[in-house]
């Protein structure tokens, strides 16, 4: 598919700003000695991604905007003391964590310890290399960039296992195999979702599936909404957020498989857990909503700041669920994965399987897709709601008002219309 | 294969692999030799990449660092007296006589496959992968999915049969 | 095959040094993975040797002692020690003194149901949330004592023969105004946990205790309501004019930890009638009757007992005539409540474990005195 956009190639259009350091490279090759520029190219991506993504996204909205808005939500202030509104607030935590003695407690592994942490950071980074920040902004236009994702987003499972079990303490090692045991149960319907998404599209390229959004008018999130809510469940128990903090539970085993760490160790796990949820965010932006592109206001907005926005608005979402829900037990969550997510999954394909061979075969209008969004809601809603049902799920039996009695007096049996089930 | 960097690669993740490898068999701590082997696994799915079979590399990093360097974690944990010391073994001889027949077996084929460099799209491949394995290669394709379905009964008959508790854990 | 996996149960301490113990208490948890299968309570590390401190001291200089056993529900730990005092000594109240007894009984068991209805919910997971909310409305209530008596949490306000000083002019529109208040809190905060899938999940079927079971672990409060017992001392043994107040006791039904959140909720909406009616009826006169300082109650003992925020709050005393107890001996409710927790416990799992903890809502300061 060609790039329907209006960018330009000079370099003073903002809209894209690879032209802008494509530029600058260029300049730099003809003064500078062969071979520098690659430092050059290394350095302007280190302050440029720090400038447009790291300190808006992960700093400001990832632990700022995140423990102001919790904040708001518990009525509290949240921080507001260092720096304009608090502003500071992230740059002072760091500077005292990295103040801070990293103990290692006795008895523990110290080489797997001393490594969990850096193999936790660097699948973070890596797996903004296949997000589309723009037509041409993208570091790496890999095919089977889904998967890359999908592969990527594994390893730190593998990290934090590492870190529980080296710590030597019990809370660690409770942490680590929970993660382990929940790791395989979230990922099968974590895959299934998105395979109804590539089925679809045709494509596990990240940049042809937002074209392809952005080609037929329709963000996927109104053609798969039940994908989409699998997605967000089933990565919110891979990120370890609340409701599904399972492996970190604070109430249960203090902090999981963080319980020994302290100091920047502590800092490197606590913050790129932001930096994973803004990848997960990323991603779902992409391949849901659209990515970069805006039903044409993509032409005079920067695309990457549209993209931006919709990974806020998705980690908004994660910071209105950590500030709401309580937390499911490890088994609850399994059970859920099992039973529910992965049949729905399983009916999403089949739904999607079928429309993708109608819309083909058929060779029917685009205006088709919009007739599929509106049987895909209808059927996601329904889907949800029967597929509940025959589990036994019956809200309505569970009785949520205390009984009443005026008389004190010994035991009074509960009456067989209230009897309620789980 | 050509440049530097291409190079440069292939060798440091030769050594990173062997090196892992190695560390598999040398390690006495079983955890340690698990994280090994999947750092192992993953100097295969680099392999993969300087090849340009980058579908092959990322369903190798899902599949095996993913899923079932987990399933080893899993039956390490299970596994009884898992932190002893696992200096000798009666299994040693038998082990290295089965490395060695391997090695053999896998030095003959590279040497005698004729290996011709095709010149085609690495773009395609994962459409192409997918066509074959559903057309040309569907009987062994779905006999693979057979095996691993009758691979889970059998672990969950395994699983029920100890403990009928199990049942009502999950409910 | 089978034999040779084999998982090892091992112990998991859970306390003294936990986000999830309610203070220093400690429960040493035999797990086999996530599966409990014993569940030993460690007690002490708040020992402060109470009951035989109060045997050094005089009636009155008493009164402290009982603000710091259960620190969350000062007030009713005061008027039980009054009340056993009065008994023991044939004092009598006027009916204003007592009308005050009951609304400040009642705004406490109002503060500490926030807190028990809070901490609950951190303990299933809800980060925070709601327990920052319930903390909101609990300052209310605190700060209405505050303007009482002077003190927030050790309020020290009941005396011998009723209540220290007289209610304050600001006293009556302050609370009137907090009870406007609560009502939609305890709507919202029902609304936000009752209908929650997740919270009904982590608690439904927990921690269930059969009523046989409850009633032969000497239980009360909502503990045994919640597994559907219609007790409650301020209905079966009426003091301080509770049989004029017309009140309703809130029973569960199965006994699980759900249903001990539920009937909190619901006491939390009763407290507020009862104190909407004795604020309605509060008669004038003394608020307190003169005694005499140096108080040398006649030979003898005396139990009296209220329905504390946590179940029946006895004081025990014993008299050799003397101007201070021979015996004192407090039944503390959260003590006995937690003698329930291994049969909640054992076959749950750990994450249970600390759901059932929290719907027990023990004081540690009670437990070790």
């Amino acid at each position: 598919m060609a790039l329907p956009t209006l960018v330009t190639e000079h370099w003073y259009d903002l809209r894209d700003l690879s032209n802008l350091s494509r530029e600058i490279l260029e300049g730099a090759d003809k003064i500078l000695p062969h071979g520098i520029v690659y430092v050059l190219a290394a350095l302007i991506g280190f302050v440029a991604s720090f400038l447009i993504f790291v300190l808006p996204s992960q700093l400001i909205v990832g632990v700022y905007g995140e423990r102001k808005l919790i904040g708001r939500m518990q009525s509290r202030y949240g921080p507001n003391r260092v720096g304009p509104f608090g502003l500071l607030q992230p740059i002072a935590d760091a500077i005292k964590l990295m103040q801070k003695e990293a103990l290692t407690p006795k008895g523990a592994d110290r080489a797997v310890m001393y490594l969990a942490p850096i193999i936790f950071v660097a699948p973070a980074v890596l797996l903004f290399a296949v997000i589309p920040f723009g037509p041409k902004m993208i570091l790496a236009d890999i095919n089977p960039a889904l998967l890359y994702f999908l592969a990527v987003s594994s390893l730190p499972v593998l990290a934090a296992f590492m870190a529980g079990w080296s710590a030597n303490n019990k809370y660690s090692l409770f942490g680590a195999m929970r993660i382990v045991a929940m790791s395989i149960s979230y990922e099968v319907p974590l895959v299934l979702a998105l395979l109804g998404v590539v089925l679809f599209t045709g494509t596990t390229s990240l940049q042809e599936m937002v074209l392809w959004q952005k080609h037929f008018d329709i963000w996927i999130v109104f053609l798969q909404p039940l994908a989409l809510a699998i997605y967000f469940i089933a990565v919110s128990a891979e990120l370890n957020r609340t409701p599904t903090d399972i492996a970190e539970a604070e109430s249960e085993i203090v902090a999981g498989y963080l319980t020994e760490y302290s100091g920047m160790k502590w800092g490197l796990f606590y913050g790129m857990d932001i930096g994973y949820a803004l990848a997960a965010s990323a991603f779902a932006a992409t391949v849901f909503l659209g990515g970069w592109s805006m039903f044409g206001l993509d032409k005079w907005v920067p695309p990457w700041m549209i993209i931006i926005g919709k990974t806020h608005l998705f980690y908004f979402v994660f910071i209105w669920t950590r500030g709401t829900l309580p937390r499911l037990r490890i088994d609850q969550l399994m059970a859920f994965a099992w039973k529910f997510m992965l049949p729905v999954a399983l009916l999403n394909l089949v739904l999607v399987a079928t429309e993708r061979m109608l819309w083909v075969e058929q060779e029917l209008d685009d205006s088709y897709l919009y007739i599929f969004a509106v049987v895909n809601i209808w059927a996601a809603l329904g889907a949800i709601w029967a597929w509940s049902r025959f589990l036994g799920y019956r809200p309505e039996r569970n009785p949520v008002r205390a009984r009443l009695v005026n008389e004190a007096g010994g035991y009074v049996p509960v009456p067989e219309a209230a009897k309620g089930g789980k | 294969m050509e440049g530097f960097g291409v190079n440069f690669a292939f060798w440091t993740l030769s050594a990173v692999t062997l090196g892992a490898a190695g560390g598999v068999v040398v390690s006495r701590n079983l955890l340690h030799a698990v994280l090994f082997l999947i750092l192992a696994f993953i100097g295969v799915a680099g392999f993969f990449v300087l090849l340009s079979a980058e579908f092959i590399a990322m369903a190798q990093v899902i599949i095996y660092v993913g899923a079932i360097s987990v399933l080893v974690l899993f039956a390490v944990l299970l596994t009884p007296r898992a932190g002893r010391d696992n200096g000798e073994t009666a299994m040693a001889l038998p082990a290295l006589l089965l490395a060695i027949a391997v090695a053999t077996v896998f030095i003959f084929v590279v040497n005698d496959t004729n290996w011709t460099t095709v010149a085609k799209s690495p773009e395609l491949a994962t459409a192409e992968l997918g066509t074959a394995l559903l057309s040309t290669w569907v009987l062994p394709f779905e006999l693979a999915s057979v095996l691993l379905t009758a691979a889970l009964v059998g672990a969950i008959m395994l699983v029920r049969s100890r403990e009928e508790e199990a049942e009502d854990a999950l409910a | 095959m089978t034999d040779a996996i084999k998982t090892e149960p091992f112990v998991l301490n859970i306390g003294p040094q936990h986000p999830s113990t309610h203070g220093v208490f400690r429960i040493k948890v035999t797990v086999d993975g996530e599966k409990v299968l014993d569940a030993e309570m460690v007690m002490g590390y708040l020992h402060r040797s109470m009951e035989k401190l109060a045997e050094e001291r005089t009636y009155t200089q008493n009164i402290p002692f009982t603000d710091r056993t259960d620190y969350l529900s000062s007030m009713a730990n005061n008027l039980g020690y009054c009340l056993a005092v009065e008994k023991l000594a044939g004092i009598g109240v006027p009916a204003r003194g007592d009308a005050i007894r009951v609304i400040m009984a009642e705004l406490q068991r109002l503060a500490s149901h926030c807190m028990a209805v809070g901490a609950f919910t951190n303990d299933t997971g809800a980060w925070q949330t709601p327990v920052m909310w319930a903390f909101r409305e609990r300052e209310k209530i605190l700060d209405i004592f505050e303007m009482t008596c002077g003190a927030r949490l050790t309020c020290n306000y009941m005396r011998i023969g009723g209540v220290a000083f007289d209610l304050p002019a600001a006293f009556e529109p302050a609370v009137r105004k907090l009870l406007r208040e609560l009502v939609p809190f305890i709507d919202e905060m029902e609304g936000l946990l009752v209908g929650n899938e997740i919270f009904l999940a982590r608690t439904r079927g927990v921690g269930v205790l059969t009523p046989e079971q409850a009633t032969n672990a000497s239980l009360s409060g909502p503990l045994l309501r919640g597994s559907g017992i219609a007790w409650d001392l301020r209905k079966a043994d009426p003091y301080c004019g509770y049989e004029q107040y017309d009140f309703d006791i809130p029973i569960g039904y199965q006994g699980d930890s759900f249903d001990r959140f539920i009937v909190r909720i619901e006491e939390m909406r009763q407290s507020i009638k009862i104190i909407k009616q004795a604020l309605d009826g509060l008669p004038g006169g003394p608020h307190s009757t003169q005694v005499p300082l140096a108080l040398r109650p006649p030979q003898g003992e005396a139990y009296a007992r209220v329905e504390g925020s946590r179940g029946e709050l006895g004081y025990y005393l014993v008299s050799d005539d003397g101007p201070s107890p021979y015996r004192f001996h407090i039944r503390a409710p959260s003590f006995i409540n937690l003698s329930a927790l291994k049969e909640m416990t054992v076959g749950g799992t750990v994450a249970d474990a600390i759901v059932v903890l929290g719907s027990i809502d023990v004081v540690v300061g009670e437990i070790d005195r």
